[in-house]
């Protein structure tokens, strides 16, 4: 049965990445509530301005599959004519996309009662701090920002409202997003002390997380990119789930996106993985808070600021290249490229390894991909999207090509994690079962800059990092804690992610780049790896649905 | 005998706790059984996860070499799970009064739940556990009273061959060992199926052959080749269960020991491994002689994990 979902009573920015919708300029602000009625009468006059999940028309959208240089699957649909978002058009696309998300502290503020409170789960309450030693937090606690470092008693981060705005062609917000700015800063003001806005963001204690997209320069104007910090093109992979797209476009992005069955064909995950009050894939509407109205619709966000050592990370690389390149007598750029690549389990422009295990695959990738768009040949273009997501790792089993302790690989398993993923019986197999239940929305853009002459590590430049799940705990927490700060169910011991896990110098965190046992070819050992990210801070956050945000607003919360 | 599995040793006992009056202790006066969970909970845990790390205050186990895991859990009450479930239909047509109380089951004093896998000193499990419990006295007497010490029968143990003398007469059987050690699957042959099949249909086979002969009319042949196909089947039977008797096999150099030492090889191994890239046989070759010479592999007395710990610490030193 198709799921058909109420759009308009979802908030914007969970169906779709904002920063993928043509809004690559963010400010994100929090505030604390010390009056409940006030904070109810802020969110009364700000829930009119939230965006929504409703179809909108976007005049500017430019031509599909040439628009970007990696062409995307999204654009395959709209290159046959045939719309890749459920719903109808009403809307135009607005300038600024505001959304609104709340702490369980700022819940309790806003007076909720304590019977719909009582059933929110344990890490929600918990809050990021609290949960610092599942998530590998814990070494890191007194560097972050001090917004969260004091995030307590009368500083306690209640709310959360998220400003995502189009960008100028000189690299600046519309002038739309100064406006908004003024109006929350007016709106706090007015509430006579109810709400405060806090400061605290960054090193010079800014009143808001200011994020955009990382530019680059083309015919005398900025365009954003896909890049983060480390230079690696980033949100490829998404999960796809019931309801989130059109017919045609599901077709095409589940595979890769979705789940895989045990006959290995794709399907999208249940919607309840994503969005409360939905059947999930334990075949369950899974507990939430009551009244069901309250929870419906919406979904938890894991908000975390996480700072990149990009001097480190460019000086490990550099070290790892040479010895690369010395093992394999490879020149340096193809070692370096490699090495990175074999972190992260994509080439650093986001073509997969499991599409292009060598260098040399890669270089042929991407002379086809040119030519493609030189000649601007859309079925070609549409062949090559569908290999940025469409792969699996069943014939890759000891991670010759994409390393099994690889980001990528870690991040969503596929169907390495299959019981039988070794059996030569294919009736014997059981797909991604083990891996459904664990999924997460990736959402953010990057924060900062820093010289890219004199990369360093200290300044203020990294990722602003949103989990979206409808379990923080099942989903979110663990694949932090069990797949990026261990890895035990790859079989690789105490192995943390490369890229985004702990790596203290006691420990001597490594990456083992492993071959083709066969060919005799030597592995090779990244060892001593560095610590590359670093959180600053972050919270846990419910973001309701329209209808919940109104029974917040009003005070009209009937749990019995 | 389940008891002895995979080549370890896996001892269960429930051991009464006395849990009548009053217990004084640093001024604080309590039940017994609150001062056993007292020693239970301020027990050190092994130096495994960060936090007991920084505490740095070992298990007692760890002065053992044979201990696996060890478990102390207090049982207060079985858990009530309330009135059986019925048909409504069937409780009313049959009467059942739902007012009368269904029985839920008491215990008549806590009992300390002991759960302890260890290896034996041979591989056939004679002389265990008593040999284990022996030993284990001489290694944390203090840590063993503090435990047992409100236990029935505990003021008779005044050393380690009284210490078993206590605690082996509560011993119950381990009827779901878990064995952890076994990389792919042990060697064992799977029942003849069709042995299985062959001794009833044998016995039927026999009886119709003698109907067949004359020895018996076609009646009686029936009857006593059903019955000797029942009798070939008890026969399965008691052979199927003497098989799932029998332990599970010794996984070879699968004791505390070897596994500490097979931990110590894989990472030191792996610094080796990582130290070695890009150098040249040669060189590789003279480093990984020194690198046997001083990790000693076969040794288990050589360099090795100490027990109770997460990882072994390495200095920094060229291979």
């Amino acid at each position: 049965m198709t799921v058909e979902l109420d759009l308009a009573d979802i908030q914007g920015g969970i169906l779709r990445a904002y920063g993928r919708q043509g809004f690559p300029k963010a400010r994100y602000f929090f505030l604390t509530i010390r009056d409940g009625a006030k904070a109810r009468a802020l969110v009364e006059t700000l829930r009119p301005k939230i965006t929504t999940a409703a179809r909108w028309k976007n005049p500017d959208r430019g031509e599909p599959l040439l628009r970007t240089r990696n062409p995307r699957v999204k654009d395959v649909v709209r290159a046959e004519g045939v719309p890749d978002y459920p719903g109808e058009v009403q809307l135009l696309k607005p300038k600024v996309a505001i959304n609104i998300a709340f702490t369980f502290y700022g819940l309790a503020a806003l007076e909720v009662p304590t019977r719909t409170l009582r059933a929110m789960p344990d890490e929600f309450i918990d809050g990021m701090e609290q949960r610092a030693a599942i998530l590998g937090d814990d070494p890191f606690l007194d560097r972050r920002d001090a917004i969260w470092r004091n995030s307590r008693g009368e500083s306690r981060v209640h709310v959360m409202v998220s400003m995502n705005a189009e960008m100028l062609p000189d690299g600046t917000p519309v002038p739309e997003l100064e406006e908004e700015t003024q109006k929350l800063r007016d709106l706090c003001a007015q509430s006579e002390g109810g709400v405060i806005l806090l400061a605290g963001n960054g090193p010079d204690n800014a009143e808001y997380q200011e994020m955009s997209a990382i530019l680059r320069e083309d015919e005398g104007a900025l365009w954003p990119t896909n890049k983060e910090h480390f230079d690696l093109s980033d949100g490829f992979g998404d999960p796809v789930f019931e309801g989130q797209l059109s017919g045609e476009a599901e077709r095409l992005r589940v595979v890769g996106g979705g789940k895989i069955l045990p006959d290995q064909s794709w399907a999208p995950l249940a919607t309840g993985e994503f969005l409360l009050g939905h059947p999930d894939e334990a075949q369950e509407i899974p507990g939430a808070a009551m009244p069901i109205e309250f929870s419906r619709n919406g979904t938890f966000m894991a908000y975390r600021k996480l700072h990149e050592n990009v001097g480190s990370f460019d000086s490990y690389i550099r070290r790892q290249g040479e010895l690369y390149a010395r093992m394999f007598s490879v020149p340096g750029h193809e070692a370096e490229e490699t090495v990175k690549a074999k972190m992260v389990g994509r080439w650093s422009d986001g073509v997969p390894l499991m599409a292009a295990p060598t260098y040399q695959d890669w270089q042929a990738f991407n002379a086809q991909l040119a030519e493609a768009h030189a000649e601007q040949d859309k079925p070609k273009l549409a062949k090559i999207a569908l290999e940025f997501t469409d792969f699996r790792y069943r014939g890759d089993p000891a991670g010759a090509t994409c390393p099994v302790t690889s980001h990528l690989r870690r991040a969503n398993p596929r169907d390495m994690l299959d019981p039988h993923f070794a059996s030569p019986d294919p009736k014997s197999w059981d797909g991604s079962a083990l891996v459904n239940r664990r999924r997460i929305l990736r959402r953010g853009l990057p924060y900062g800059r820093y010289d890219r002459a004199a990369p360093g590590d200290r300044g203020e430049h990294g990722i602003i990092f949103l989990a979206i799940c409808s379990s923080l705990f099942r989903q979110f927490e663990f694949v932090q804690q069990q797949w990026m700060q261990y890895g035990l169910d790859f079989n690789a011991g105490s192995d943390t992610c490369p890229v985004i896990g702990n790596h203290p110098p006691e420990h001597d965190a490594k990456l083992v780049i492993a071959t083709e046992p066969a060919n005799g070819k030597r592995p090779f050992i990244c060892n001593d790896v560095p610590q590359l990210v670093e959180p600053r801070g972050g919270d846990y956050f419910f973001i309701p649905s329209m209808t919940a945000l109104r029974m917040i607003g009003m005070g009209i919360i009937d749990p019995t | 005998m389940p008891d002895l599995d995979g080549g370890h040793y896996f001892f269960t006992a429930v051991v009464p706790i006395c849990n009548a009056g009053i217990v004084e202790h640093e001024g604080m006066k309590s039940s017994p059984v609150h001062m056993v969970r007292e020693a239970l909970e301020t027990l050190p845990t092994a130096l495994q996860s960060p936090v007991t790390e920084r505490v740095g205050i070992q298990s007692p186990f760890a002065r053992s070499l044979r201990t696996h895991f060890a478990r102390f859990v207090v049982l207060d009450q079985p858990y009530f799970n309330g009135r059986n479930h019925e048909d409504a239909l069937a409780a009313a047509i049959t009467g059942v009064d739902l007012l009368s109380a269904e029985p839920d089951d008491a215990l008549s004093c806590p009992y300390l739940l002991v759960m302890i896998d260890f290896d034996p000193v041979r591989f056939d499990g004679r002389g265990e556990p008593r040999s284990y419990f022996e030993e284990l006295w001489t290694l944390m007497p203090d840590e063993l009273t503090a435990v047992f010490r409100y236990c029935y029968g505990f003021p008779a143990v005044k050393d380690a061959r009284s210490f078993a003398d206590f605690i082996l007469p509560c011993q119950v059987e381990t009827t779901m060992p878990f064995n952890d050690y076994w990389v792919g699957a042990p060697p064992l042959a799977s029942m003849s199926t069709a042995a299985l099949v062959a001794i009833p249909a044998g016995g039927l086979f026999i009886a119709l052959v003698a109907a067949a002969c004359g020895v018996w009319s076609w009646q009686e042949g029936l009857l006593a080749g059903l019955l000797l196909a029942v009798v070939g089947l008890a026969i399965d039977y008691l052979w199927i269960m003497a098989r799932g008797r029998k332990p599970f096999p010794a996984n070879p150099d699968a004791t505390l020991r070897h596994v500490l030492k097979g931990l110590y090889l894989q990472q030191a191994f792996t610094r080796f491994a990582a130290q070695q890239q890009g150098r040249g046989p040669e060189e590789r070759g003279a480093a990984f002689r020194t690198f046997l010479e001083r990790c000693q592999p076969a040794n288990l007395d050589g360099p090795t994990q100490q027990p109770g710990v997460i990882r072994s610490l390495f200095p920094k030193v060229d291979a």
